[in-house]
């Protein structure tokens, strides 16, 4: 039983004698907490995911080691194998309930799926394919966790796509491109994700929407792209901060749109930035802008989550730490460098701990 | 019961979509190697090592060069992004086979010949098509997987004497590498599974 659950217990007990509320109700309130326990991420279920992965990891190297001592119909024999009874083996494992072990294998014949498109690749000496390569192991993950409607294979194909996408924007693989298709693929992820209940899934597509703008900037023009990200991103804040309710049913982002919006947000501010280094003026506009910004996402929504919180004290640093070095960082020497970068610490950490303190009161 | 089914069939038709896609790509490239139309090209070798997929050596042909003089139809386009190319091979008096024709997107008209094959290939992007120029193509055949290790040595062979490849090349112009040569010497024949 987790500490919440346990503590939970103690507490209801104590009131029950207390004659605070009824055995009944007590019962009730506890196995309403214990059941809600269980849905949320266990310690072992993390673990058993990433001991999966490291198995997959170990399927793949072993087909990039070459593996001669083995025929190699046999190699291919083999990995047909792993898959089948990964994927059967993990539905008789599921409808055991050992839900993490069944994750677990069906991560495994996913990852054995890519190591197979490799492997075949390599026999035949198929050069120039890696992307397309790519794309097949990211639909087959992609159809596995939509007809097993598995949240963790949700996630794999995600990651899959944003591998893909990062690989080909920044020129991985001689005459890389922009992956003009993401948008389509992050869309495609985003729809299983929805029939198979992974938030993860969708908290990744948000992620990878923000790389991908970086990756966009990267090919067209950073002052616009980070102009748009910034609008775009200021917007769903808006929105989301206006009528939470009806945005979530929308976006099914566990309430944490605001917090994708304000990383978008200051992503888009941090590239302006960098890309207009050498001009004093635009740069302390839009520093004020983004403290502006900052103080007023902590204000309008720091105070339900502690996500947000972090990362606007996150982008509060950065953009000091950023502010100081392009301005301040060349006139002052070796010395008064680590005075004045002690100092400014220091007033960070007051005044995240001011802060802190006031949401936490407040919430109380 | 019928949930513990719908899953189980589900799980089943998972992995027989993936092994059964797995099995037409090799049961497509084996059928190249074994129907396919040999051809022997001349190598141009480049440089080892690719982190999934152990080691190799890149290959570079006389044919991944195609000058724009041998484009039997001048091109419509302007640069030769996404476009395919078919070259027409013709087998030289020493054996290997030369570039004797080229098109855009479909085969070059006309029927082939006895010692005549095409070949398909597909045009790096963003090359100028306008004036006398030459196109670089890729066919497929730029890698040739190796033991471990073995990479350097024949690199460094290659340097000195000329290597050559053995190509079948299906009825649709898919080439397959069927084997490496070092001068006549056959270094790796491959088999079809």
């Amino acid at each position: 039983m987790a500490a919440y659950t346990k503590r939970l217990k103690q507490d209801l007990d104590r009131w029950v004698t207390r004659g605070l509320v009824d055995r009944s109700t007590a019962d009730a309130l506890l196995a309403d907490a214990v059941s809600q326990d269980r849905r949320s991420l266990s310690f072992g279920f993390v673990l058993m995911m990433m001991a999966a992965l490291l198995l997959g990891a170990a399927v793949l190297l072993v087909v990039a080691s070459n593996w001669e001592a083995i025929p190699r119909l046999t190699r291919v024999v083999l990995l047909f194998c792993l898959i089948f009874v990964g994927y059967v083996g993990g539905a008789l494992l599921k409808l055991r309930g050992h839900d993490a072990l069944a994750e677990g294998a069906w991560l495994i014949a996913a990852a054995t799926f890519g190591g197979a498109i490799a492997l075949i690749g390599q026999m035949y000496h198929l050069s120039g394919d890696e992307e397309a390569a790519l794309l097949t192991w990211f639909g087959g993950t992609l159809l596995a966790a939509a007809v097993l409607r598995s949240g963790p294979l949700t996630i794999g194909a995600g990651g899959i796509a944003v591998f893909w996408m990062v690989a080909k924007g920044f020129d991985l693989w001689s005459g890389g491109d922009l992956s003009r298709a993401y948008p389509i693929v992050a869309a495609l992820v985003w729809a299983v994700s929805l029939w198979t209940g992974s938030s993860y899934a969708r908290h990744l597509v948000a992620l990878s929407l923000v790389l991908y703008a970086v990756v966009l900037a990267f090919h067209y023009d950073v002052t616009a792209v980070s102009l748009v990200l910034a609008g775009v991103s200021a917007l769903l804040f808006a929105v989301a901060v206006l009528d939470p309710k009806r945005t979530e049913q929308i976006v099914r982002l566990d309430g944490r749109l605001d917090m994708h919006a304000l990383i978008g947000f200051l992503t888009g501010a941090a590239m302006l930035q960098f890309d207009h280094m050498e001009e004093t003026a635009t740069l302390v506009l839009a520093a004020v802008i983004v403290f502006a910004a900052i103080i007023a996402a902590l204000l309008l929504a720091g105070r339900e989550s502690r996500g947000l919180r972090w990362i606007a004290y996150l982008g509060f640093t950065f953009e000091l730490c950023f502010l100081y070095v392009t301005t301040l960082g060349t006139m002052l020497g070796t010395a008064g460098l680590f005075l004045a970068s002690g100092v400014v610490l220091a007033l960070i950490a007051l005044l995240i701990i001011r802060v802190e303190r006031r949401m936490n009161l407040r919430a109380a | 019961m019928r949930r513990s089914n719908g899953l189980l069939i589900a799980a089943i038709a998972v992995a027989l979509v993936q092994i059964g896609f797995l099995s037409w790509i090799v049961m497509a490239r084996a059928a190249v190697l074994r129907d396919g139309r040999e051809v022997i090209l001349k190598v141009a070798p480049v440089d080892p090592r690719d982190l999934l997929r152990g080691d190799y050596v890149r290959l570079g042909y006389d044919i991944s060069r195609i000058p724009t003089s041998l484009l039997v139809e001048p091109p419509q386009a302007k640069s030769t992004k996404g476009h395919m190319v078919y070259v027409r091979l013709r087998k030289g008096a020493d054996g290997f086979w030369q570039p004797a024709a080229a098109n855009l997107d479909a085969p070059p008209s006309g029927a082939l010949a006895p010692e005549e094959v095409d070949i398909l290939g597909r045009a790096y992007d963003g090359q100028s098509l306008e004036g006398d120029t030459a196109i670089r193509v890729e066919y497929g055949l730029e890698r040739f997987y190796l033991l471990e290790g073995e990479g350097r040595a024949i690199e460094r062979d290659m340097n000195v004497r000329n290597f050559a490849v053995v190509v079948a090349v299906g009825s649709d112009g898919t080439p397959q590498i069927k084997a490496l040569m070092d001068g006549d010497m056959q270094l790796y024949q491959e088999p079809l599974y």
